[in-house]
């Protein structure tokens, strides 16, 4: 007789309900952030509404100002959609710093050559080594986590101080990369054959973003229509289940993990060829951890990491005019990027515990039903 | 009760409301001194919540408890302590990176605040293990310890506080057969002492050896209470099986059952632990029959039907799915369907849609795969058919499998297992948890795969069911087959008795 609650239980949990709020998470969460971030500015002494106005212009006041936010969204767009697959399969890839530092040597080497070749083409080799380097990288940690059940967070911070000091080592003399005699170790000047195209007059701007977004798309359609993606998907959901299903589980992890290997390499070459023009040791300091953070804000989804690092790119771009204008410190939009992204987590696990309470109380008048059976 | 004996504990009318879950209904339980008390049954049936009350982790919603006739409350663990109880959780509660001795010394204080007496505790410690015969390394970080070790520091931190009544949660879940030996010789010095222990578990051999008297609780309540002397195997077994054991047996049409499907022949493989968990199993299941496997929970079932879809290595033996040796995971339904025993956490995706989880071990073939990418009109077609055919309940084939109620979510596993028409299924504990229209349905969909002619191994520790669906019956006990019974003139008390690891006197 009570059987009629039970077998209408899901209309009990208003799912559509569930799935808009799942969706609007994010943007609480960077409301709640920017939110407590004004509140610390207000702190500091300055009315947070200039600040966040001048923050604003800075990011997107001008078309010098968008284009510097694009270059800035470029390694993270790509960074970015590396950790987010990692996190849609259930492994944390940490280890963008160091697969841009391996794929800025191997985009380095080629770059610093003089070859008779088409801009075009030099690139790509340029390219293609990047990722090669960054795979090969990549694979020591992948392989430890897949394998050997290494934790794969440590292995790859690891291998992260590895890569940056490796890089350092490779650009003091007298490697063959280095600068001769130049006042800070770095490497010799990248060919002009090898250097990106500049997509607007008096910025740094480069197709790097371009890359960046195509790669956030496909990633996002080979999860959501592939094979391989579905696999993806099901390991993240349920390892024990992947087994089950017949799916091999450790290659999977393996080739998630080198994906973002070779994505942060192509990362690391595009900064190197596009703004950099040489390597040297703290040519990205801290952009692929910000990768980890851009992944989070998104949630794992591919599409969102767009949105996600452009929003990075924003803050950071413009914290630099709010520093200018109104002497809030620049490293503020590193608190609040901070706050934006503590703030979604929190969001979701309220979330979470909101969904959890609802279905203990679902299936506890299941279990009552069924002692009364 | 005889007026002589001294009681160390009464539990009065103990009822504990869990939400939605009543786990302890007027529970009342003695334990005399020194004297084992054992504590039966099955998992879920609330040994545990009342053993937790009476370490005070959990407050009972009404009834009360004496210690020698005092009547106390004990609101926490340490006030239990105080009152000389020890408990040894199913789940150790040792702090990994500290040694032995300092696991045990944790928590009692100091005399001087400076100075911390290693020396002398380590003395009271040495001599408590060469007492006991439970010999443990002092200076050992316990992370170190064997499982068997680490439950001797857990006795041994009861006795260091002079536990008067040592409550030890299924103790030999972990052991090996001598290490259970030796815990049973602990255990007989300790009564000797005038020490108590209740001793909870879900195994009817080992509880008949070590106890004094039984008390078997079943669904939150007491069932009885019977001195282990005068207590006889069929009786126990009727207790155990709880709801009289109705004999209706599934209709079902003559198979001429020749060709065999699954061969399993002198397997032999370890549980998670390393321990042998099956030994020298021969097994054969012919297309068209459901051998029923009836046991005990934890008796080799699980790594049965492990070992023969592939997920858990074997190590020795030969298993064979028709023609095919089994040396990786069986993932094709199209050949074995498996229905495995935990179904949230192996059979289904919860996070995939339910359209999804119908196609987890079929995406990559035709029509569901074309070009390496997924078709999901067909896949969403394909689960609208199955939600038609298996009848379940979900408002679309597009919602998040978590949504559903376990009685549905078990048919989206069995809808996906069974549509492929597998030449053998395997069902593990399939029924579990499913309300009583769930489980028919469950029932008619395997006895449907066994008219249409495949091998069906039905594994459930329901005898009820087993004995209402099987052709065959075989009863595992430790990890061997104990015997076969015919489906058709089972006998509850012969299965019962195998169940318990005795064969021959009532097979005759």
């Amino acid at each position: 007789m009570k059987k009629e609650t039970k077998t209408n239980k899901f209309i009990s949990i208003p799912f559509i309900g569930e799935l808009a709020l799942s969706g609007a998470r994010p943007l609480i969460g960077v409301f709640l952030g920017l939110l407590a971030g004004a509140g610390l500015i207000a702190l500091s002494g300055v009315n947070p509404l200039h600040a966040y106005r001048a923050m604003l212009e800075g990011a997107i006041g001008s078309p010098q100002a968008i284009a510097n936010v694009l270059v800035r969204a470029s390694p993270l767009l790509l960074g970015g959609v590396g950790v987010a697959i990692g996190i849609k399969s259930g492994v944390w890839n940490i280890g963008i710093e160091g697969y841009m530092y391996a794929g800025a040597i191997g985009a380095g080497i080629i770059g610093i050559m003089a070859l008779p070749v088409a801009p075009i083409v030099h690139i790509i080799l340029a390219m293609l080594a990047a990722m090669v380097f960054a795979a090969v990288w990549g694979f020591a940690p992948a392989y430890m986590r897949a394998y050997r059940g290494v934790n794969e967070v440590v292995a790859t911070i690891m291998m992260n101080y590895v890569a940056i000091f490796l890089t350092s080592w490779l650009v003091h003399e007298p490697q063959f990369m280095a600068e001769p005699g130049s006042f800070f170790p770095m490497s010799l000047l990248i060919a002009p054959t090898a250097k990106l195209p500049i997509l607007m007059k008096g910025t740094s701007l480069h197709p790097g973003f371009i890359i960046g977004i195509a790669a956030c798309v496909i990633f996002y359609l080979v999860l959501r229509f592939t094979p391989f993606g579905f696999r993806t998907r099901m390991l993240g959901v349920n390892p024990i289940g992947s087994r089950y299903a017949g799916v091999k589980v450790k290659k999977q992890i393996l080739l998630v993990l080198l994906i973002g290997a070779v994505l942060g390499g192509l990362a690391g070459a595009i900064e190197i060829l596009g703004l950099k023009m040489r390597v040297y040791m703290d040519f990205v300091a801290g952009v692929g951890y910000e990768s980890v953070a851009v992944a989070l804000l998104s949630g794992g989804n591919p599409l969102a990491v767009i949105a996600s690092a452009l929003f990075f790119a924003a803050l950071k771009a413009g914290g630099a005019t709010m520093s200018i204008q109104t002497g809030v410190g620049a490293p503020m939009t590193t608190i609040i990027e901070a706050l934006c992204v503590i703030f979604v987590i929190a969001v979701g696990h309220g979330e979470r515990m909101r969904l959890r309470r609802l279905e203990a109380k679902a299936k506890g008048t299941e279990e009552v039903q069924e002692n009364d059976n | 009760m005889t007026q002589n004996e001294e009681v160390t504990l009464c539990m009065e009318s103990i009822t504990k409301q869990f939400p939605g879950v009543l786990a302890n209904d007027q529970i009342c339980l003695d334990c005399r001194k020194g004297e084992v008390l054992g504590l039966l049954g099955e998992n879920g049936a609330g040994k545990t919540t009342l053993m937790n009350i009476l370490y005070g982790l959990h407050q009972p919603d009404s009834g009360k408890i004496l210690i020698n006739n005092q009547p106390v409350e004990i609101e926490s663990p340490a006030k239990a302590i105080k009152l000389g109880i020890g408990m040894v959780h199913q789940h150790f509660k040792l702090v990994d990176t500290l040694t032995a001795l300092e696991n045990v010394i944790l928590g009692i204080p100091s005399k001087s605040s400076l100075h911390l007496d290693l020396s002398t505790a380590r003395k009271r410690f040495l001599s408590l293990c060469e007492e006991y015969e439970l010999y443990v390394d002092p200076s050992v970080e316990t992370w170190r310890l064997s499982v068997g070790q680490q439950q001797w520091l857990e006795i041994l931190k009861a006795l260091y506080r002079d536990a008067k009544l040592l409550v030890l949660d299924e103790p030999t879940a972990v052991l090996t057969p001598a290490e259970s030996e030796q815990l049973f010789k602990a255990i007989r010095k300790l009564t000797g002492e005038g020490r108590s222990i209740i001793f909870i578990s879900h195994k009817f051999g080992e509880v008949l050896e070590i106890t004094d008297r039984i008390t078997v609780i079943r669904d939150g309540h007491v069932v009885g209470t019977v001195l282990t002397k005068e207590a006889s195997y069929s009786e126990l077994a009727r207790m155990m099986v709880g709801r009289p054991v109705s004999m209706e047996r599934k209709q079902r049409p003559e198979n001429p059952t020749i060709e065999p499907v699954l061969v399993m022949k002198n397997v032999e493989a370890n549980n998670d632990r390393n321990l042998p968990a099956l030994k020298n199993i021969n097994l054969t299941v012919h297309a068209g029959e459901i051998v029923g496997v009836a046991g005990v929970d934890g008796n080799g079932q699980l790594e049965l039907a492990e070992c023969v879809v592939g997920l858990r290595s074997r190590t020795a033996g030969t298993i064979h799915v028709k023609d095919h040796l089994v040396n990786e995971v069986m993932s094709d339904p199209s050949f074995v369907g498996y229905i495995p025993a935990d179904r949230q956490k192996v059979g289904l995706f919860l996070g995939l849609t339910v359209a999804e989880n119908l196609v987890v071990k079929d995406y990559k073939k035709p029509p569901y795969n074309r070009h390496g990418v997924l078709q999901y009109d067909t896949i969403r077609q394909h689960a609208k058919n199955l939600i038609k055919e298996y009848n379940i309940k979900t408002p679309t084939e597009e919602v998040d499998a978590s949504n559903l109620s376990g009685g549905n979510q078990q048919k989206v596993v069995v809808a996906r297992e069974l549509s492929e028409k597998p030449a053998l299924v395997i069902a593990s504990q399939a029924t579990r948890g499913l309300d009583l229209g769930a489980v028919e349905s469950v029932h008619d969909f395997l006895l449907a795969e066994r008219n249409r002619g495949a091998a069906v191994l039905f594994i459930s520790t329901e005898l009820q069911e087993v004995m209402s669906i099987s052709d065959r019956i075989i009863v595992m006990f430790r990890g061997e087959i104990m015997g076969e019974v015919d489906g058709d003139d089972a006998d509850v008390s012969v299965i019962g008795q195998m169940m318990l690891g005795k064969v021959e006197e009532v097979a005759a």
